[in-house]
């Protein structure tokens, strides 16, 4: 049984899996029940330095860039995995990849078209993110965003972090309103 | 206490204690737009148990009451939810508006709003949700959930363009095709089965102002009558409290009566009705009897006319009319509704519109037994008052003018 976080805890992931790499961040939501647009929702993730900016738009791993260049960071594309788990998006980290330099990766949810299609983090069920060792397929840890959001059109989900030579990861549950371009600018991406 | 905007997915904790839900349509009528505003109660799943969770005109209060449906005029109705008292396993309640027989769709309508009172009658939140564009038929509206202990709203504003039915079959409810209200086949046997939950419901007007329900062996059961009707939009004295205690009488709203004129198979002629004190009875002759006199106004079920259907050979005709007591006659803002309750029958409604202004008395409907049968004839035709519409129907009464 994996260990589920609540919003804003954290846990040593070396310490709960000593032979950890590679590892596969799945995150899933509910389809819409109802009739209308879809909630296309697109997961990216954000490399980010120790004062939690990107180094450059290379640093972030998303539909239109789905590998960092360095290879630690891999999005696994828009189709679903289908591992059983219901991960709607997932990305692959090779934490033996990541660059120095980096100290944190974010994991984000963004509402596409958002604005035009009146859709928000308050209609969407079920959120989660889940922390799998890629190598045995043994999940390590889960947030589920049971906290209510309402307004929020983009969310981080969770995020990497080293401390003390170790790999952490954080239940984070942060939602902003303005989609993607409001994630972008909070990290320094800089949107053309 | 200020008022909180949600808009759609937003969300916010109430008070566990006996809410009120309002739901107004803007506007509040679009023609050839009948909405009808109900009530899921639903568990974890977010299924309902079975048919007493679902609150709509059909079934106004099932099960022990936590949940009903106090007022439904047109373009308006309001629920109460008494929190504590819910059943343990309901851990929420979906408030939804439909579109009767799927004829248009939401975008017709301006915006849909819905307000949460507590106890005390305090507008607590508000949910404004623009419904321009929309082609759904049926939608929700928004939810009493339970989250870690805590009720709250949320705003929901989305749903389906198949109208009622997907919406039903979203909560769980296994619903029947439209009954062929026209001719059931053969009179139904003496203990019938439990029918599934009908959601048809006929509405007699212009195009259809007649219906007929067979003879039965046993009888119809207890018939009720319901008159409800849209009290004034007056803001103080809608929000009650000390306010609008205070200044609520400024904007009087519209009494309405209901009544009706009798003729039995032996010739015996009366009228049942507030004024004048013949309220009747239902065990005993005359077997028609009005449920007390709503003059209240705030939250209302309207007025009640029950006839014992056991009696139903006893009569030859009974015309249900609506007057106005109290207020100028407005037919037009008052939005009368008359709704038939036969136990096994989808309810029949008449709406009391195409009023003359200067007339305030209307003849709704006409009860006629037709060997047996129960024909309910549509007549919203306006009078001045008793003597006129008794002459019209020449049913033979004196009439000289009363106070209750």
């Amino acid at each position: 049984m994996a260990l589920s976080l609540q919003k804003g805890g954290n846990l040593s992931l070396s310490k709960a899996d000593p032979s950890l790499s590679k590892i596969l961040v799945g995150l899933g939501w509910d389809e819409r029940t109802t009739d209308g647009s879809g909630f296309d929702l697109d997961a990216s993730a954000f490399l980010l330095t120790a004062n939690g900016k990107v180094r450059g738009d290379s640093d972030f791993i998303f539909y239109n860039q789905l590998k960092s260049t360095d290879g630690s960071v891999e999005h696994t594309g828009d189709n679903r995995t289908g591992q059983g788990e219901g991960d709607d998006e997932s990305l692959k980290v090779d934490l033996t990849k990541v660059p120095a330099a980096i100290e944190k990766i974010a994991f984000t949810v963004t509402i596409h078209d958002a604005e035009a299609r009146r859709q928000n983090f308050g209609q969407v069920a079920n959120a989660f993110i889940r922390i799998v060792n890629d190598v045995s397929g043994a999940e390590i840890v889960r947030y589920d965003l049971a906290e209510d959001y309402s307004t929020e059109t983009a969310m981080v989900f969770g995020e990497l972090y080293r401390y003390n030579n170790e790999w952490k990861f954080r239940a984070v549950g942060q939602g902003y309103a303005g989609g993607l371009k409001a994630m972008c600018d909070q990290f320094g991406i800089q949107i053309g | 206490m200020s008022v909180t905007q949600l808009v759609a997915g937003a969300n916010c904790p109430v008070p566990r204690e006996k809410l009120s839900v309002e739901v107004l349509l803007s506007p509040t009528q679009v023609s050839g737009a009948e909405v009808d505003i109900s009530a899921f109660a639903l568990t974890a799943s977010s299924k309902v148990r079975g048919d007493d969770d679902m609150v709509f005109y059909g079934q106004p209060r099932p099960g022990n009451g936590s949940v009903a449906l106090l007022a439904n005029s047109a373009g308006r109705a309001e629920f109460s939810v008494d929190l504590p008292n819910l059943l343990a396993s309901t851990e929420k309640v979906a408030f939804t508006a439909t579109i009767h027989e799927n004829r248009a769709n939401f975008g017709a309508f301006s915006s849909l709003q819905v307000t949460v009172k507590n106890a005390a009658g305090q507008a607590i939140l508000q949910a404004s949700l623009p419904s321009s564009g929309m082609v759904e038929s049926a939608l929700i509206l928004g939810e009493l959930y339970l989250r870690q202990g805590q009720w709250k709203f949320r705003a929901v504003g989305q749903g389906f363009a198949g109208g009622l039915k997907p919406l039903a079959e979203h909560f769980g409810v296994e619903i029947s095709d439209p009954a062929p209200t026209a001719a059931p086949p053969a009179p139904p046997p003496p203990s019938p089965a439990k029918k599934p939950i009908s959601l048809s419901k006929v509405t007699l007007d212009k195009t259809k102002p007649r219906v007929s329900l067979e003879k039965k062996t046993e009888g119809f059961g207890e018939i009720r009558i319901n008159l409800n009707w849209n009290r004034g939009q007056a803001p103080a004295a809608k929000s009650g409290g000390l306010l609008g205690g205070l200044f609520g009488g400024g904007n009087k709203g519209v009494d309405l009566d209901v009544g009706c004129l009798y003729e039995q198979r032996d010739g015996t002629i009366s009228a049942i009705q507030a004024l004048g004190n013949r309220f009747g009875s239902l065990r005993s002759d005359p077997f028609i009897e009005l449920k007390g006199d709503d003059r209240t106004g705030a939250i209302s079920e309207g007025e009640w006319l029950h006839i014992n259907g056991q009696q139903w050979h006893t009569f030859k005709r009974i015309l249900v009319y609506a007057f106005i007591y109290e207020g100028a006659p407005n037919w037009a803002q008052t939005d009368g509704i008359v709704t038939i309750y036969v136990p096994n029958e989808a309810p029949v409604e008449i709406r009391l519109t195409e009023g003359g202004n200067s007339l305030g008395m209307c003849a709704v409907v006409l009860l006629e037994n037709n060997n047996g049968a129960l024909q309910v004839n549509r007549e919203v035709r306006y009078f001045h008052g008793h003597q006129d519409m008794d002459q019209a129907y020449r049913w033979g009464l004196n009439w000289r003018a009363g106070s209750k």
